[in-house]
C-alpha cells in the first residue's frame, strides 16, 4: 500500500507528538519518585556502615533521627549553606582539589543526641572494571574503623563484585586508620585469601581470591578519601 | 501463514461470526506453544541472542529482564497491530522502533522509580531491549499483519519461549558459579558446605558454553538439524 | 596515552561479543564467511566511529540536565533534563546515520557501497551500536574518550567476527554431533575465543605510575614497619 508524503508526514508528526507527550507525562509523574528511590538508596548506605538494616527499617526515620550532616571544605573547616545529601561525591571527583566540598554525616548515640557515635564518610574510586565507591564509618577518636560499606558499578561477579559482601566489609570493623606517631595509613586488603588473624594486624584485613585488581582499586580508594579528610580529621582528633 | 487462511473461512459463515473464535481455540493456543518448544526464538530461530544474556549470571536480574521483555513484546505487537493498516509503509520500521522504544522507556522509569535495587543491576541492558531482533522480528513477521488479540499470544508465546531459555541459563550459572539461586546458599541447605565455585560460570564464557549445551538438549529432541 | 589504554581495553578486554553479548544476533548470522564477515565488521568499525561521537554531543548538548538552558538561554528549560528521551534519541539518530552513511558512500564510492551496502540497513538494529552510546554515557566519557571507544569496539567486534567466520569454514571438516550443528558448536566456539581473551584481563597499560606507586609504596613501608613492630612486641 503506497501512501501519499503529506499521510505519511501527518502521520509521523502525530505518531512524535503522542510519543513525546507520553513519556515527558511518564517522566513528570516518575520523577519524584526517582528521585525518592535515588536519596533512600543513598540513605541506606550511609546507615548500613554503622548498623544493620533489616528489610522492615523504616530507613527515612532512622535517618532523620541518628544522622546528622554537614559539609566541609578541602582545609576542613565547615561549609554553611550546603545540604551534604545534594553533593554528588562523583561529581566532585571531577573538580579541582581546592573546590571540592566534602559531606560529613554524624552517626549520634540513641541514647544521648549530643554525642556522636561515629562519622561516615563518603569513599569513591575506580575498581578493576569501572567506578567503585562506598561510605567508611569511623568512631569519634576518628582512627578505629566503625564498619564500612562498598558497591560498585561493573566488578566481575563472584570475583570483585564480593566487596558488596557483609562477610567481606565485617573484615575492616575495630582496623585503625592511624600508627602510633599519629600517620595516615589507612586500612590494606591483601593480596590472596585465608590469612590468619594475627598475621594481618591492625591495618591488613584479608584479600578476595581472585580478585586483586578490585582490592587494590578499594586500598588506593580508600587511602585517598581518607588523605582527602585529614585536615578535617586533624582537627576533630583529640 | 496458514492462519492467514483460516481467517476468511469465518467471515464467509456469518452465522457462525456470533460464537466466534473462543479467545482460546486450539490454533490459538498453537501461538503460545509453539515458541515454547518446537519453534523457540533463541535455539531454533537464533533471535534476541543479544543483550538479555548478559544480565544471566544471576536469577534475580534475569527474572526481571525476562518479565520486561515480555512486557514490551506483548504491547508492541498488540500498539503494532491496532495501527497495523494506519502505518504507512516506508516509515514502518522506523515506527516500530518508536512503539518498541516507548515502551522501554516506559519500563526503565518505573524500574527506576519502584525497583531501584533491580534498576542498578540491570543498568544499561534494560535499554537494549530497543534492539533486540525477537521484539522487531515479531512485530514485521507477525503483528503487521494479524489480529490484536492474534498477536497478544504471539508475543507472549515468543516472550515466554525466550524467557525459559535465559532462565534456565541463569539457573545454572548462579547455581554453577555463586552457589545459589536467586541469592539463596544452596549447597549449604543441603549440607554439601564445601562445594567450591565454578569461576568460569560467572564470566560471560560461562554463558555461551551453558546456553551451547541448552541448544543441544533441545536440538536433539526435537530432531532439529542445521545445515 | 590514557586513551590508547581505553582502546586496547575495548578491543580485548571488554569485547562488544565476549564480555557483553552485543550485536550477537549478526555475529551468529553472518558469519559463515570471512568475506562477508570482513565486510559486515568494517560496516560496523564506520559507523560505531560515527554514532557514539553524535551521540555524545546530543547527550551534552541538548539531553543533559540543564545542558539545553545553558545552548538557548530560555529560562522555561533551567533545571530541566530531557535524559528520558535518551533510548529513543539515540535509536533516532542511528538510524538516520545508517541512512546518511549509506547515500554519502554510494555517492563517492561506489566500489566501498559494493562491499558494505547490504550490511549497512542491518547495522540500525545491531545492540553493538546502542549498547556503546549507553555504555559512553554511563562511564562519563569525554568527546575524544567516546570517539576511541567507539572505534576500538568496533575493531573488537571486527574481530571476533572474522576469527568465528574463520573456524567456521574450517569446521566443515569436522565431525560434529546432529544437533550441536550450527548455532550450538557456534555457541561453545564463541565460549572458548572469550576464554582466551579472559587471560588478558587486568591488563592495564600505566603510564601514570610514579604518582600512584607512590602512594602504594609509603603504605606498604610503614604497615611492614608495623607489623616488624608487632613481632618484636611478642
Amino acid at each position: 500500500m503506497q501512501q501519499s508524503n503529506g499521510y505519511i508526514i501527518t502521520f509521523a508528526i502525530i505518531m512524535t507528538v503522542i510519543v513525546g507527550g507520553l513519556l515527558g507525562a511518564a517522566n513528570q509523574v516518575l520523577a519524584p519518585a526517582q528521585k525518592k528511590a535515588l536519596e533512600l538508596d543513598n540513605k541506606k548506605a550511609i546507615l548500613k556502615s554503622v548498623m544493620k538494616l533489616e528489610a522492615s527499617s523504616d530507613v527515612e526515620k532512622i535517618y532523620a533521627d541518628r544522622i546528622k550532616s554537614f559539609v566541609v571544605d578541602a582545609n576542613g573547616n565547615k561549609v554553611a549553606g550546603k545540604v551534604a545529601e545534594d553533593i554528588n561525591i562523583r561529581k566532585q571527583s571531577k573538580a579541582k582539589d581546592a573546590d571540592r566540598l566534602y559531606p560529613v554525616y554524624k552517626f549520634l548515640s540513641a541514647a544521648d543526641k549530643n554525642k556522636t557515635e561515629a562519622y561516615i564518610l563518603p569513599l569513591f574510586g575506580n575498581g578493576l572494571w569501572n567506578n567503585i565507591w562506598g561510605y567508611i564509618a569511623l568512631k569519634s577518636d576518628f582512627n578505629t574503623v566503625a564498619g564500612i560499606v562498598f558497591d560498585h558499578a561493573g566488578e566481575t561477579p563472584g570475583l570483585g563484585a564480593r566487596i558488596t559482601e557483609e562477610a567481606i566489609q565485617e573484615r575492616y570493623k575495630n582496623r585503625l586508620i592511624f600508627d602510633q606517631n599519629g600517620k595516615l595509613i589507612s586500612v590494606k586488603m591483601v593480596k590472596g585469601e585465608g590469612h590468619p588473624e594475627a598475621e594481618l594486624g591492625e591495618h591488613m584485613v584479608d584479600g578476595m581470591s581472585g580478585a586483586t585488581l578490585t582490592a587494590n582499586g578499594v586500598n588506593a580508594m580508600l587511602y585517598t578519601y581518607l588523605d582527602y579528610y585529614l585536615p578535617y580529621i586533624k582537627k576533630n582528633r583529640q | 501463514m496458514s492462519e492467514k487462511e483460516n481467517n476468511p473461512v469465518t467471515e464467509q459463515n456469518p452465522p457462525l461470526k456470533k460464537e466466534s473464535e473462543p479467545l482460546l481455540s486450539k490454533r490459538r493456543k498453537k501461538f503460545i506453544s509453539d515458541p515454547l518448544v518446537d519453534d523457540n526464538p533463541i535455539t531454533l530461530q537464533v533471535l534476541g541472542i543479544c543483550s538479555a544474556l548478559a544480565v544471566t549470571s544471576q536469577l534475580e536480574p534475569t527474572f526481571v529482564m525476562a518479565v520486561a521483555v515480555i512486557f514490551v513484546i506483548v504491547f508492541s505487537n498488540l500498539i503494532t497491530s491496532l495501527l497495523r493498516n494506519m502505518i504507512p509503509t516506508r516509515i514502518r520500521i522506523i515506527t516500530q522502533l518508536a512503539i518498541i522504544a516507548t515502551l522501554v522507556i516506559l519500563v526503565d522509569q518505573v524500574l527506576r522509580a519502584y525497583f531501584f535495587d533491580v534498576s542498578k543491576l540491570l543498568s544499561v541492558f534494560v535499554g537494549l531491549i530497543i534492539t533486540n531482533c525477537i521484539v522487531m522480528g515479531r512485530l514485521e513477521a507477525f503483528a503487521m499483519g494479524n489480529k490484536p488479540w492474534d498477536s497478544v499470544l504471539d508475543g507472549l508465546g515468543s516472550g515466554l519461549g525466550y524467557s525459559w531459555v535465559i532462565l534456565a541459563v541463569a539457573f545454572f550459572r548462579e547455581l554453577l558459579g555463586s552457589g545459589s539461586l536467586f541469592g539463596f546458599k544452596v549447597w549449604e541447605a543441603i549440607g554439601l558446605g564445601g562445594m567450591p565455585n565454578n569461576g568460569l560460570m560467572v564470566t560471560s564464557v560461562g554463558a555461551f558454553i551453558v546456553l551451547g549445551l541448552i541448544i543441544w538438549v533441545q536440538r536433539s529432541r526435537t530432531g532439529y538439524v542445521e545445515h | 596515552m590514557d586513551l590508547l589504554n581505553l582502546g586496547i581495553r575495548s578491543v580485548f578486554i571488554e569485547n562488544m561479543v565476549f564480555a557483553y553479548f552485543l550485536g550477537m544476533c549478526s555475529y551468529l548470522a553472518v558469519s559463515k564467511k570471512v568475506s562477508t564477515a570482513t565486510g559486515l565488521g568494517i560496516a560496523v568499525v564506520f559507523v560505531l566511529t560515527i554514532t557514539v561521537p553524535t551521540n555524545w554531543l546530543l547527550q551534552e548538548l541538548i539531553l543533559k540536565e540543564n545542558a539545553l538552558y545553558e545552548l538557548t538561554g530560555l529560562a522555561v528549560l533551567k533545571g530541566q533534563s530531557f535524559e528520558f528521551l535518551q533510548f529513543i534519541m539515540f535509536i533516532a539518530v542511528i538510524a538516520s546515520m545508517v541512512q546518511l552513511v549509506e547515500m554519502v558512500v554510494e555517492k563517492f564510492s561506489p566500489a566501498l557501497y559494493g562491499a558494505l551496502g547490504i550490511f549497512l540497513p542491518l547495522i540500525a538494529v545491531n545492540c553493538a551500536i546502542l549498547g556503546a552510546s549507553l555504555f559512553m554515557v554511563q562511564r562519563e566519557y569525554s568527546l575524544a574518550e567516546a570517539t576511541v571507544y567507539g572505534f576500538s569496539s568496533g575493531i573488537g567486534w571486527l574481530l571476533a567476527i572474522v576469527a568465528l567466520a574463520a573456524i567456521r569454514e574450517r569446521m566443515k571438516y569436522s565431525n560434529v554431533p546432529d544437533g550441536m550443528k550450527g548455532l550450538g558448536i557456534t555457541m561453545v566456539i564463541t565460549g572458548l575465543m572469550g576464554m582466551a581473551l579472559l587471560g588478558l584481563s587486568g591488563i592495564k597499560l600505566d603510564f601514570s605510575k610514579e604518582k600512584k606507586s607512590k602512594e602504594t609504596a609509603q603504605v606498604e613501608t610503614t604497615v611492614q614497619q608495623n607489623t616488624a613492630l608487632t613481632e618484636l612486641k611478642k
